[in-house]
């Protein structure tokens, strides 16, 4: 019978997309998914290795809750992850729209914008130290210039909590990659409609607002989504630019991970599950906005 | 109603001229094609006149008023591009309210000329969806709505039949030349198909690298042309080396009597399939008579092309399908002279 042989052939066909898709699935389920069991279940409690196993127990959870250290942690991470996600965002839709248009030495400039996605954070971290510290480069070059007598009188920028040093190395470093990310989405836009709507009469403001900042939305939604969740999980920045207790929770986290006491790292992983759920909440809740408005204009 | 000038307007885009010099007069309520093979510049000059680049030289003017320097919002002209551009996150309604939206028009007055427009357009019934849910005659029409709504003085499409399928040309075709003519609006539409140019237009401007070639009614160009390359782009097919005396033009078929007299010298002999007639039996009483023999024959539908060898030449000759004319029958061609035309290279 065909249909028997055909019905052969289209199993084989379904077993040979399995057998492919197997390496990608088994580093996700037992090294990501694996590592999220492990982790959650080390926030309640079990880590029999550390001779510790109270599970399920929200103590952990409880005692960290109820520090209103953990509430201000959560403030800062929360700012300095928010305000870097947004200069960010501004800084590079500029730089996109003006890398559509033509311009001297443009293929110079794409090269150039895109510098810093190749440094690591580190790198750019020490910039921060040798650009914006108080003996710094700026703190030299304004107090030679005269602007200030000492550079010791420059403006403290990194090491406080208004996060200056680390939202500009987040800063430095996420705009360039907003940039690409909706340079490519104005690139397959077009400037038609831009033109349409001009010469229908709309002026610049009207034609970003109304006309081109909706087709590169999905641009937006997907690169803040992913310079966002990097943000409110990264420790480096904020370890060496903070401004010292109270931390922001990945560092937070760090140091109950590298406390003597080693019964500690349940009470650092709770901390990490926290992040993660915050950052969720907030990253879901993102996305079904989104959602809701794509609806709203008809697409699906 | 305005007329449309072009005045020695040129257009370079760094070391490459787009635009050498081009002047061009277009009347009140004419419509104008722009023809040219691709990158010729016809649609650097539809952009110019729209205010979307600026010239380098020269001057346009609306109605008189040179608008060289008033900036494309400000123009009141209307644009139809060739992928009608509409806002895929705009309803069928939103998108052509847009024009009196972003003038601040009131609402009453948006909602009485959105209805009035969408009956023009007769998309009444499809104000709510999007131009992803239309097909492409519907997306133009709204492309057209959402121009016209504004009332601009200069209609200007681009490439307006090419992404439409045959059935919808010929009914988009009458559509556009139907409204063109009840709101005697001034249209200018650029094409790279001489079919599309002569079905649409009153007259048609011919750009050759940067340059007006010729600029006439279609069925001047079509008869007419000026120059072989026209000629050849209008789809000539039999076009003969011919050296002229008095009004005599001799090939190497032979000679023909022509209806005017032309310069004498050496020219290039034009004649239309279609003004060509067919006989099968010798013809000895009318001027212009050619002995030959079929050697191919084409058959499409309506029409049917026969290639003829006339003394070792081969002329191209379209008939009605009416009958059949087997290969290999010796015929007699007859061709009027005020059918015959000379080009001249230019002293």
């Amino acid at each position: 019978m065909p249909e028997t042989k055909e019905l052969a052939r289209h199993r084989r066909e379904r077993i040979w997309m399995w057998i492919q898709l197997m390496p990608v699935m088994t580093v996700l389920v037992v090294l990501f998914g694996g590592a999220l069991v492990l982790g959650v279940a080390q926030s309640l409690g079990f880590a029999p290795w550390f001779g510790v196993n109270t599970f399920p127990d929200f103590s952990y959870f409880a005692a960290l809750w109820g520090d209103v250290f953990f509430w201000k942690s959560l403030g800062l991470t929360l700012y300095y992850a928010i305000v870097a996600t947004l200069l960010s965002l501004v800084f590079g839709i500029l730089l996109a729209l003006a890398l559509v248009r033509t311009f001297p030495s443009k293929t110079l400039y794409k090269y150039l914008y895109k510098l810093p996605l190749m440094i690591p954070y580190t790198v750019g971290i020490a910039l921060a130290v040798i650009m914006l510290g108080n003996g710094g480069m700026l703190s030299r070059l304004m107090a030679f210039t005269g602007f200030i007598d000492d550079p010791s009188q420059f403006p403290q920028i990194l090491k406080t909590h208004m996060g200056w040093g680390i939202i500009a190395v987040y800063v430095w470093k996420q705009t360039p990659f907003v940039a690409l990310t909706i340079y490519a989405v104005l690139l397959g836009v077009g400037r038609e409609t831009e033109e349409a709507a001009a010469i229908l009469g709309a002026n610049k403001r009207q034609i970003f607002f109304q006309v081109t900042l909706p087709q590169i939305l999905p641009g937006i939604i997907s690169s803040t989504l992913i310079i966002f969740a990097f943000n409110i999980g990264a420790f480096e920045a904020p370890f060496i630019l903070g401004g010292g207790f109270p931390d922001t929770l990945p560092v937070v986290a760090w140091r109950y991970f590298n406390d003597a006491d080693y019964t500690l790292q349940l009470q650092g992983m709770a901390t990490v599950v926290s992040i993660a759920l915050v950052a969720g909440v907030i990253l879901y809740s993102y996305l079904a906005f989104y959602r809701r408005y794509e609806r709203r204009i008809g697409r699906n | 109603m305005t007329a449309v000038q072009l005045k020695g307007v040129r257009k370079d885009f760094g070391n490459f001229t787009a635009i050498s010099n081009i002047d061009l007069d277009i009347k009140s309520g004419e419509l104008v094609a722009l023809l040219g093979p691709s990158g010729c510049g016809k649609t650097t000059t539809l952009r110019m006149i729209a205010g979307l680049e600026v010239p380098s030289a020269g001057q346009i003017c609306f109605d008189g008023e040179d608008v060289s320097e008033v900036a494309v919002q400000k123009r009141n002209v209307g644009m139809v591009f060739q992928r009608y551009a509409l806002f895929p996150h705009m309803t069928v309604e939103k998108n052509v309210m847009f024009g009196l939206k972003v003038r601040g028009i009131d609402k009453a007055d948006i909602d009485k000329r959105l209805t009035e427009i969408l009956d023009v357009v007769q998309l009444q019934d499809f104000r709510h969806r999007f131009p992803a849910q239309l097909s492409g005659g519907q997306m133009q029409r709204v492309a057209i709505a959402r121009t016209l709504i504004t009332n601009p003085s200069v209609l200007m499409m681009d490439e307006p039949l090419a992404n439409l399928d045959t059935k919808l040309r010929g009914e988009m075709r009458r559509f556009i030349r139907e409204l063109q003519q009840r709101l005697g609006i001034t249209t200018i539409f650029v094409t790279h198909d001489q079919i599309e140019a002569m079905e649409l237009a009153d007259r048609v401007a011919v750009i050759f690298d940067g340059n007006l070639a010729q600029y006439d009614a279609p069925d001047a160009l079509y008869k007419r042309p000026n120059s072989i390359e026209i000629a050849d782009f209008m789809g000539a097919t039999n076009v003969f080396e011919a050296s002229i005396s008095g009004k005599t033009a001799t090939a190497v078929f032979g000679a023909l009597t022509l209806q005017d007299t032309v310069p004498d010298g050496q020219a290039q002999l034009m004649l239309r399939g279609e003004a060509i007639d067919l006989h099968l039996d010798e013809i000895t009483d009318e001027p212009n008579i050619l002995q030959g023999k079929i050697t191919a024959r084409e058959f499409f539908g309506a029409n049917i092309t026969y290639s003829v060898e006339c003394g070792g030449e081969t002329i191209q000759v379209i008939e009605q399908s009416r009958r059949m004319v087997e290969i290999d029958q010796p015929v007699w061609l007859t061709i009027p002279p005020e059918r015959i035309w000379i080009i001249q290279d230019n002293p």
